[in-house]
């Protein structure tokens, strides 16, 4: 680790610290870390973006190729974007929507598709199988408690109807099955937010005590 | 009026067409293969800009805190100075200024200050964010974990059982029902929830481009 | 109140503490625990071990550092997978808060521990792009629609894999390791209109929805959390004996060291639900009585 390494380490290490002091209780140096995490993740933002997209996907083809036939419709794209700050103008405020209603429009249509013809139809064709199972006893059962799982929860969230009577009944075991769901997310969740602080107390330990002794020439 | 409200709907309704018929006429059609292809491009574009719409909220929101010295004016300053460091040397790296190669590292290997921001300050930043939330799941998981009634029995007992079920000590015992109870059950209820969320959504996005819902242009449904 | 029950009211710092240690503990002094592997993590191993030298596969780091605890030893374990197999990887990110940063840092990491490797032959880094869906479709036909130069700047067209690879369409698998839900975009919109095999490295809150896709065909296999990834490490120190050195380095974070961590920690919350549980019953019946 050499010396810039090992100060932007000591830098990593003291604001995950600030960070850390929230669990004692509130105070100014979490306030400090926070606000430079909001600051910084934002500042991420417009470099990436000009960087990786403005700059390969716009500039360079208009600044290399000249405003043609096959980089006209980029012209087109900045504007579009561009057009969306003219919402923090009051006065011509509502040209954004334009270029909002392409931006939106764009998404929604590819969204429908993918909705439909990625999620529905393939979930619905695996529900609706063989519920014999091909001659297994095992398949067969897991087939039909899929079957009764996906279509009781769709009743329980299909609220046109009152949940009473047997699709009350029908829309309950519907709730356990969700619940289930959610205690299995809820187990996962456990793992996940374990996992990340596996790694802020590697890093501590590792990178910035381990590489501190390393550093200074103490132990391996 | 029509500049205002009926071209946003209009070009809200064509935009919103284009990948619809591209996905059904793509392969054999030339034209619409073309047309989509340079909208796809575009909406790269549109959306790199509109990522950075979020950005001009956030400083408006906070120089509007620091002149009046209102409460936390100190936290946006940090916030903006933040922003500001990363910003600018992520914008002077992207625009190649003050000999910057651009975002990453320096031909003899140093990073570029925008480099060392995102490896020193913003990864552990991000990191130690989240991975707070790792202590307050242990405390929630002890005081509200309750067995009250049958489904917080179902989720209690779901939930110890992956608990169990993924850990190496647990696993020989809890590990094949808690795979199957992953598979099966828990499978059958996603698959309802993916669904029916699925479905919302399609008939959402059918609203939006046939112009019945028109809240995102900050329009009413009379206007 | 019982005593039980005025358990449940202690400061919750002492909770803080009992779970700071658990994780420092076993960081300090790591227990090896044995890792078993499940099915759904086998399966896209299986499936790259049937690839050769000319396959390819498009591994899209679609997570940032927030989560890099958890999918960093998922892409790394992929990673020398891939390179020890004399599998061709084309990288890219299409998160937008760090996904750049996480994809830099893990191929070049990963690809400096096989100095045979060559830059634009064996692997290439295309780098961030914003647009979701849009990038996605793009890419999906022609990288370049999307991606005109690799993170470098170099044009595409120059670099010897892109030529032999037009779109993600081409390649032979994508991996997406995703938080949120770029994961279930590569299913729903990628292998459901391209038929481009896919599987995806989630994190472990994500995991259980990802069940559904996977359970439907639309994947060919899970890496689900930190618990997948130890199987992926396992799977691939097993099969390639070379990378037990990398795995061996006391300096380096892997999934497996981590559950040893997630052994003790499940414990005790599991430990708390019971006591909490008991507490609330001895409370109630006092109350009745």
């Amino acid at each position: 680790m050499n010396g810039m390494e090992l100060f932007g380490t000591w830098v990593a290490a003291l604001l995950t610290l600030c960070l850390m002091s929230f669990l004692y209780k509130d105070n100014p140096l979490f306030r400090f870390a926070e606000a430079l995490f909001a600051g910084v993740s934002l500042g991420y933002y417009i470099g990436i973006t000009m960087d990786q997209t403005l700059r390969p996907n716009l500039f360079e083809p208009l600044r290399d190729s000249g405003i043609t036939l096959e980089t006209g419709h980029l012209l087109f794209a900045g504007l579009v974007g561009l057009n969306l700050y003219t919402r923090y103008i009051p006065k011509i405020a509502w040209f954004a929507r334009s270029s909002l209603a392409i931006y939106v429009g764009y998404y929604v249509g590819i969204n429908m598709v993918q909705k439909l013809q990625g999620e529905v139809l393939p979930q619905a064709a695996a529900t609706m199988v063989d519920l014999t199972g091909g001659g297994s006893p095992t398949a067969a059962l897991n087939a039909l408690v899929v079957f009764i799982g996906v279509l009781t929860v769709l009743m329980y969230f299909f609220f046109s109807v009152e949940h009473k009577g047997l699709f009350g009944k029908a829309s309950r075991v519907g709730i356990w099955f969700l619940m289930l769901g959610f205690g299995a997310a809820f187990g996962y969740t456990v793992m996940g937010r374990i996992s990340l602080l596996i790694g802020r107390i590697n890093f501590l330990v590792i990178q910035w005590v381990g590489g501190t002794l390393q550093a200074l020439g103490i132990g391996g | 009026m029509f500049l205002k409200v009926r071209l946003p709907i209009m070009l809200t309704f064509f935009a919103g067409l284009i990948p619809i018929v591209a996905f059904f006429f793509v392969d054999g059609t030339p034209v619409v293969k073309k047309l989509s292809n340079s909208l796809e491009q575009d909406m790269v574009i549109v959306s790199g800009f509109a990522l950075l719409l979020g950005v001009v909220n956030v400083v408006q929101g906070n120089v509007r805190k620091i002149e009046p010295r209102e409460k936390g004016w100190f936290y946006a300053i940090v916030l903006l100075a933040g922003m500001a460091f990363m910003g600018l040397f992520g914008a002077a790296g992207a625009m190649r200024l003050f000999g910057l190669p651009g975002i990453g590292m320096m031909p003899d290997g140093r990073p570029t200050p925008f480099q060392w921001g995102s490896l020193y300050m913003f990864t552990p930043l991000q990191a130690t964010m989240f991975a707070l939330l790792a202590f307050y799941i242990a405390s929630a998981a002890f005081r509200a974990f309750r067995i009250r009634n049958l489904e917080a029995t179902i989720l209690l007992v779901a939930a110890v059982f992956v608990m169990l079920g993924r850990i190496p000590i647990g696993e020989p015992l809890f590990g094949p029902i808690t795979e199957w109870m992953m598979q099966v059950p828990n499978g059958a209820a996603q698959r309802g929830i993916i669904i029916g969320a699925a479905l919302g959504a399609a008939s959402l996005s059918l609203r939006v481009i046939l112009g019945i819902e028109r809240s995102y242009l900050g329009l009413d449904k009379n206007e | 109140m019982s005593n039980l029950a005025k358990l449940t009211s202690i400061d919750r710092r002492w909770i803080f503490l009992l779970i700071g240690l658990g994780t420092l503990i076993p960081v300090l002094l790591p227990i090896g625990f044995p890792v078993r592997v499940t099915a759904p993590v086998k399966q896209i191993f299986d499936k790259i071990e049937t690839f050769g030298p000319n396959d390819v596969i498009v591994l899209s780091y679609d997570y940032g550092p927030t989560t890099g605890a958890e999918n960093d030893p998922m892409t790394d374990a992929i990673l020398r997978h891939c390179f020890s197999h004399d599998i061709k990887v084309i990288a890219l990110a299409l998160y937008p808060l760090g996904g750049l940063t996480s994809l830099t840092a893990s191929i070049d990491r990963i690809a400096a521990e096989y100095p045979n490797l060559q830059y634009g032959v064996d692997y290439v880094n295309l780098g961030y792009k914003d647009g979701g869906q849009a990038t996605m479709k793009l890419l999906a036909e022609d990288f370049s629609g999307a991606f005109p130069n690799d993170t470098h700047g170099t044009p595409l067209s120059e670099l010897p894999l892109m030529q032999r690879v037009k779109g993600a369409r081409n390649a032979q698998l994508a991996i997406s390791v995703a938080t949120g839900i770029f994961g279930e975009w590569w299913a729903n919109l990628i292998n459901a209109q391209y038929g481009l095999p896919v599987a995806v490295g989630c994190t472990a809150v994500s995991a259980p929805k990802y069940y559904a896709y996977l359970e439907a065909g639309q994947m060919i296999g899970l890496i689900g959390g930190l618990k997948g990834a130890s199987e992926y490490e396992q799977l691939v120190k097993d099969n390639y004996p070379a990378t037990r050195e990398a795995y061996a380095n006391p300096m380096l974070q892997t999934a497996s060291k981590g559950m040893d961590v997630q052994t003790i920690d499940h414990l005790i919350i599991i430990a708390f639900i019971v006591i909490g549980n008991i507490a609330y019953f001895a409370d109630r019946r006092a109350k009745r009585a």
